[in-house]
């Protein structure tokens, strides 16, 4: 499109010509160092040979159009090759979502160079998630830009997974939407949320709150739950020793393998 | 929608919970979180190895990990025991309950050779595998809580004992003692026939039919708390395993628990019946016989106190003098497998601890003096 094209003119002024041959000199062009052109070169050549290579620089063009500098652009790469693979309107599609989900410069670029996989996601993925979020888990437009932006790796989780570990936080210990996006509850795996959880409430420093929202003891946030190291946690919130957490890690682990075997055999049957 | 429940609004063992939350909270004080935890997570098992089996060999069980606890004590906590009487000798616990000299005690710890009781080691969570019936169709050796072995071996049987044992079934001590195979009369009562029913299958499945003649075991059905009207003065052992509010089952089944709002009147009167079948275990021990209390709650009502009130009522109302054994040696012994309350009045109880799941087991033993 117009747009598209007007944009990556703007971001990327050293390519003035269109190119589509991927060579040292046209990404000499583009602002990289010898040696990064070299990089790129190698991997590229290494990645899926000739269909990659054409697109290449169209898909580096369309980077560059998020206005990240070449460097940033080869971290990027080299932490996700697969971006390598994706052609250029497929990413510029993308892009332009995250932008309309909120993700406005600076928190678009950063979020990209922390989990450039999100890059990776189609399109449509994105939008299930986005509504996912925000009709089953009741969340705001705002609170789901802020968990694309603190919890990128959120949009390729499995959904049912994601539910799973939604409702686990919010029915079993009680905690509500906002709650959830002060502590960056969606970077947690469930097995970390529910292991932590599941050991205060053995050792009765945890309940689920009753219908009017209340418990008997004074539940620890969620914040002093997960977002803090195992040692402080420990000594802090559950009052426990490393000994105890490790067995009951254990434990819960094979609890958990255990359901889940005994959940597929029943989904056979 | 999938956390919203189903069951009850008060099962019973929310209601066990809620009660041991109120009352082994101020009676472990610091502890009873990390008790908690253990008691609602997965136990451990003892594998109580059957020597009439052909397959008691250990040695798988050992390739596993295994060890057998019995022998695989804390040497070091031995030693300094040892060392200690002296200290202890200052201790006074009042007129009636006089804990005998440690040092005595050290001496007449004889464990039984024959008993051995496999675990795997602190922390590690592996699980035993049913056990498999030699060519005789005997079981090689029996699961059951570790910790109920100490009540057990604190019986200290010897060669050419009468044995009672008042509240038997399903059978798992009375097994282990006739493991000994130094008793020379055991009677195993239980006032429920069904378990009694259930106590000779596994009896079955463990002994030889020609140690199980009518001339060395008898077995009966007896209200328990009668014995001392039928058969007094003489045990040389008499095991006092009375039922309890069974914490760890009580925690997670809620079938015929005893926390149901219809047993309330059954769980109220427990410690009535617990001292009512300790009394007729003194009575049916002979003088100078020894008698050992034992239950599988935390519940000071129902162990310590039951235990005091004994001991007195014993005296005031049928003239028999008891002595509190002081079992802190075996304690000492087998701190490295299980943990223990510390300070009890009478007593001993392994608690239990998520990297040593056994228990909760009290046991108190007494000695007749007259
Ligand atoms: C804790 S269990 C005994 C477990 C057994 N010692 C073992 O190790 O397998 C308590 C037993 O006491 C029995 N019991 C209850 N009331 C009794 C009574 N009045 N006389 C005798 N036994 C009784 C119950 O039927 C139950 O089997």
């Amino acid at each position: 499109t117009l747009l598209s094209a007007q944009r990556s003119h703007d971001a990327a002024p050293l390519c003035s010509k269109p190119v589509t041959e991927l060579s040292l000199r046209s990404l000499a062009n583009m602002g990289f160092t010898d040696i990064q052109a070299e990089q790129i070169y190698d991997s590229v050549s290494k990645a899926r040979g000739g269909s990659t290579a054409k697109h290449v620089l169209s898909t580096l063009t369309a980077l560059f159009s998020m206005g990240l500098n070449p460097s940033s652009v080869l971290k990027l790469l080299e932490k996700c090759p697969e971006l390598y693979t994706v052609k250029e309107p497929q990413l510029q599609q993308r892009i332009d979502n995250l932008r309309k989900l909120g993700l406005v410069e600076g928190s678009l670029q950063r979020t990209v160079s922390h989990h450039p996989q999100i890059l990776t996601v189609p399109v449509k993925t994105i939008k299930n998630v986005v509504v996912f979020l925000r009709e089953n888990c009741l969340f705001t437009t705002h609170q789901i830009t802020d968990i694309l932006r603190d919890s990128p790796a959120t949009l390729q989780e499995n959904l049912d997974q994601l539910e799973y570990k939604f409702q686990y936080v919010y029915f079993r210990m009680g905690i509500k939407q906002t709650e959830m996006l002060k502590t960056r509850l969606f970077r947690f795996t469930l097995d970390e949320v529910r292991c932590r959880h599941t050991f205060l409430e053995r050792r009765g420093l945890y309940q689920t709150p009753d219908k009017k929202g209340q418990t008997a003891v004074i539940n620890p946030k969620l914040d002093s739950v997960l977002n803090i190291d195992l040692d402080t946690f420990l000594s802090n919130v559950a009052k426990a020793s490393a000994e105890e957490y490790d067995v009951f890690q254990r434990l819960m682990a094979r609890e958990w393998q255990e359901q889940e075997h005994y959940g597929k055999i029943e989904a056979d049957s | 929608e999938k956390w919203a429940t189903t069951r009850p609004k008060h099962p019973p063992t929310t209601l066990a919970l809620q009660h041991f939350d109120s009352t082994y909270s101020v009676q472990l004080g610091q502890l009873w979180p990390s008790v908690r935890a253990a008691l609602l997570s997965e136990r451990k098992y003892g594998a109580l190895l059957n020597h009439f089996s052909h397959d008691a060999s250990p040695a798988d069980l050992e390739a596993q990990g295994c060890r057998d606890f019995i022998t695989d004590t804390d040497t070091q906590a031995q030693l300094c025991s040892e060392q200690e009487p002296e200290v202890r000798l200052e201790e006074e616990d009042g007129v009636s309950l006089k804990k005998s000299h440690a040092d005595q005690q050290l001496s007449s710890l004889r464990l039984s050779p024959n008993i051995k009781c496999l675990v795997f080691p602190r922390g590690n969570i592996t699980r035993f595998k049913p056990a498999k019936p030699d060519m005789l169709g005997y079981l090689g050796y029996y699961l059951m809580d570790a910790a109920s072995m100490l009540p057990c071996l604190v019986l200290d049987v010897q060669e050419g004992h009468s044995v009672l044992d008042l509240c038997a079934a399903p059978g798992g001590k009375a097994l282990a003692l006739l493991q000994t195979q130094s008793i020379d009369f055991l009677c195993v009562n239980d006032t429920s026939v069904s378990r009694t029913t259930r106590l000779k299958r596994v009896f079955h499945s463990y002994v030889p039919k020609q140690l199980l003649s009518k001339q060395k075991l008898r077995i009966t059905s007896f209200d328990g708390t009668k014995w001392g009207e039928i058969e007094r003065d003489t045990f040389d052992r008499v095991l006092v395993d009375v039922p309890c509010t069974t914490d760890r089952h009580s925690l997670i089944e809620d079938d015929n628990n005893i926390f149901s709002k219809s047993r309330t009147g059954e769980r109220r009167g427990l410690p009535q019946l617990q001292l009512e079948l300790l009394l007729a275990g003194i009575e049916a021990a002979c003088p100078g016989g020894e008698i050992v209390y034992s239950t599988c709650t935390l519940s000071q009502v129902q162990n310590q106190s039951v235990v005091e009130q004994a001991v007195s009522l014993a005296l005031e109302d049928r003239g028999i003098q008891l002595q509190v054994v002081d079992l802190r040696p075996l304690t000492h012994m087998f701190r490295k497998t299980f943990h223990f309350a510390p300070d009890l009045h009478v007593g001993e109880m392994v608690i239990p601890h998520l990297a040593a799941n056994f228990g909760p087991i009290y046991m108190c033993k007494l000695k007749r003096l007259t």
